[in-house]
């Protein structure tokens, strides 16, 4: 039975704005995402937004907190330039050799992108493109990719999707430079921005992903972001991202990942900005033999509310998946970290632990963490854990003894503290700039 | 000087005195020892000299260069040139000894107005000062205190006053956990930095360490007050006949 729920504004001005822009969208014209858009704008209207009563997402009450939708945006027509860039990152781009893709709102912005000279390596496509002529493979794959069911979050991503990154890594090629994707929003509006990715990895394939999320004028922007990732026998990636967006915004993300058998899979979120950011992340082994790391970071003050959910699905034995998070919580702030191991039937010779530790530096800061193990096989060997602390006085006093003012001291602790999950990053440039973002947090500059 | 009248302290939201009205001065150039049973207050002094929250002064004085310190914040009293050496170091796991060394530094230094050191300079002066107390350059790469053994972390103590060049030095049981050479080599370490500028506050159970750091006075605590102070061979007769024949109302 379902139970009749009164729409929201918010849900009333979705819908609304899905009839209004259905047959302007990308790909409106062809055969193939107009069909997908429809399917997930009937769940959205099925299930609504999510509230206290999903348990998933019980402790972000999307359907409370979203008060009102404001208009989506395709392309700005702001021009942004390389400073913005910067700007909004604080990654010295000059120094980090990337191979750069930027989505400029809701468009991909030709002018800003570099990847010359690497049709050998991969193949990318504006996701508007791919929409309109699906080649094969992105036809076959799309939407499918590990999707966890009845996700409002998903369905209004799929239904509302303007541009994002299609790529595709050949077989074999080994990335001799990371992938830099950049989302930026330039508007001096306020919009709704849907971002859609979809990459899938080559067998024996080796790449580092960057996402990078920021927001340059407009603080209040409301971004749903979706990656799609698939590796094949043996590829090893790296995947990384940048969340700073302005602090009055939403940020609604969601990972999907498919590792192949053999594959290793590094992910890893560091998430600072947004006033409300849900980091969703759905990784799923598909073949024995894989690993994943699946780890982030959060640091979060003022009335900033961040959620990272997790589930790792061990479908199949013999794979071995680590997870760590931390999240440092100050002033009314709030953290959530809520991680599944599901260990299915036969997935026997799983090896599997998921942690999340919360530093709280204030008394009406919160965090709720909920580690969860389902397990169907009996030959497996599974942890978790969460724990919730304050910094720790004896500490504190030693340093204040060697001469470091209060600040400092609390600052060199926090940032051990996330330095034990920032440590996962490989790629050293982009740990040291994370590194330093966590140091710089701490002093006047949050935001 | 460092002068400490008539102090009264007890631990917070407790109802016992720890201390219980100490007398103490030490004048600049003056090594003192301080000696007493288990339990008998002397880390607690220590830690109200450094200035370390949960306890309560409840009378009394303590003033160093006229200044009172009680009114300073811990790492205000640092700047002014106090420096405990930790009976117990704190293990802080993620902050790189060598990060935390050079961030003390420049605290210290520019807070008392002078220059902070940019790399080069500081990773000599640490490299020299490491060396000459055998600190190993891959313990300074570590997790300030992790894994040290008891005698590695009580001579990282050490270099840190070598390096922050402090005027009032506690150093409370800094012998404990030292084996005999590295006994030693601290000693010589404290005792090069003694001077006509700096006062210096020495606990311990032996008198093994009062041969190598010869103390100007010894003085006796026991619950809470100083029950006797001597010349240095009172740490010699204490050796003999321990604490037993101190009771209330012997003080000297
Ligand atoms: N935070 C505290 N809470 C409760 N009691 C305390 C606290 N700190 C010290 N005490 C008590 O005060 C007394 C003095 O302790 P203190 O550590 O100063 O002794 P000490 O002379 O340094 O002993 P030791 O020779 O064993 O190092 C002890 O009885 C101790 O249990
Ligand atoms: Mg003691």
């Amino acid at each position: 039975m379902t139970v009749q729920i009164v729409k929201t504004p918010a849900e009333e001005a979705l819908e609304s704005a899905f009839a209004a822009m259905r047959d302007g969208l990308s790909g409106a014209a062809g055969d193939f995402a107009p069909a997908l858009r429809d399917a997930a704008m009937a769940t959205f209207r099925e299930l609504g937004l999510p509230g206290r009563r999903v348990e998933e997402w019980k402790y972000t009450d999307l359907r409370g907190l979203l008060r009102d939708v404001p208009e989506p945006i395709r392309a700005s027509g702001d021009t942004l330039s390389e400073t913005d860039l910067y700007d909004v990152l604080g990654i010295d781009l000059d120094e980090f050799l990337a191979y750069r893709i930027v989505i400029a709102d809701g468009a991909f912005a030709p002018e800003l992108s570099h990847f010359e000279g690497t049709d050998a390596l991969f193949q990318v496509l504006p996701l508007s493109e791919a929409l309109a002529n699906p080649p094969d493979w992105f036809r076959e794959g799309f939407g499918k990719v590990n999707p966890p069911e009845r996700d409002a979050s998903l369905a209004l991503n799929t239904a509302f999707m303007t541009d994002g990154v299609v790529i595709r890594i050949a077989d074999g090629a080994k990335l001799d430079r990371p992938l830099h994707l950049v989302f930026i929003t330039g508007s001096t509006r306020r919009g709704m921005v849907t971002n859609r990715n979809f990459i899938s990895v080559g067998e024996g394939a080796a790449a580092t992903i960057l996402e990078t999320y920021g927001a340059r004028r407009t603080p209040d922007m409301l971004r749903n972001a979706v990656t799609e990732i698939t590796l094949g026998h043996g590829a090893e990636v790296e995947h990384l991202k940048y969340q700073n967006e302005g602090r009055m915004g939403l940020h609604l993300s969601s990972w999907m990942a498919a590792i192949g058998p053999g594959a290793r899979y590094r992910a890893f979120q560091f998430s600072i900005g947004a006033g409300l950011a849900r980091n969703q992340i759905f990784t799923r082994f598909t073949g024995e033999g894989g690993e994943a790391d699946v780890s982030g970071a959060f640091m979060v003050w003022d009335e900033q509310h961040a959620d990272t959910t997790v589930v790792i699905d061990h479908a199949v034995p013999h794979c071995k998946s680590r997870a760590l998070f931390k999240g440092v919580i100050d002033d009314k702030a709030r953290g959530v970290v809520q991680g599944k191991i599901a260990v299915h039937p036969g997935a026997q010779k799983t090896d599997a632990n998921l942690m999340a530790h919360g530093l709280m530096l204030s008394e009406r800061a919160e965090f709720d963490a909920k580690p969860e193990l389902e397990i169907y096989a009996d030959d497996v060997v599974c942890g978790h854990g969460a724990t919730t602390g304050e910094l720790d006085e004896d500490m504190l006093f030693y340093l204040r003894a060697r001469g470091l003012d209060v600040n400092q001291a609390q600052a060199l602790l926090t940032v051990a503290f996330v330095g034990e999950a920032l440590e996962k990053v490989e790629c050293a440039p982009v740990r040291e700039a994370f590194v330093a973002r966590a140091a710089a947090w701490l002093g006047s500059d949050k935001s | 000087m460092l002068e400490i009248k008539n102090l009264h302290v007890r631990v917070e939201d407790e109802d016992t005195e720890i201390l219980r009205g100490i007398d103490l001065a030490v004048p600049k150039g003056e090594v003192h020892a301080i000696m007493g049973p288990n339990g008998s207050g002397k880390s607690t002094l220590s830690y109200v000299i450094a200035g370390k929250d949960g306890y309560e002064v409840t009378d009394g004085s303590i003033t160093w260069d006229g200044e009172d310190l009680l009114a300073l914040s811990p790492d205000e009293r640092a700047a002014r040139g106090v420096f405990l050496a930790f009976q117990y170091p704190v293990e802080i796991p993620g902050v790189a000894t060598l990060t935390f060394l050079r961030t003390a530094v420049n605290a210290v230094r520019k807070a008392r107005g002078e220059k902070e050191l940019n790399t080069a300079d500081f990773m000599r002066l640490v490299r020299e000062k490491a060396e000459a107390l055998g600190v190993k350059q891959d313990m300074l790469k570590r997790g300030l205190n992790v894994g040290f053994s008891g005698g590695e972390k009580k001579r990282n103590e050490i270099l840190q006053m070598a390096l922050l060049e402090p005027t009032l030095c506690v150093l409370d049981e800094t012998d404990s956990g030292l084996d005999i050479d590295a006994l030693r080599i601290v000693s010589e370490g404290v005792n090069t930095l003694r001077g006509p500028e700096r006062a210096m506050l020495v606990i311990t159970h032996y008198q093994r360490l009062l041969n190598y750091i010869v103390p100007d006075r010894v003085h006796v605590l026991q619950e809470g007050r100083i029950v006797r102070s001597g010349g240095k061979e009172l740490a010699e007769e204490l050796e003999r006949t321990g604490y037993a024949e101190f009771g209330e109302g012997k003080a000297a």
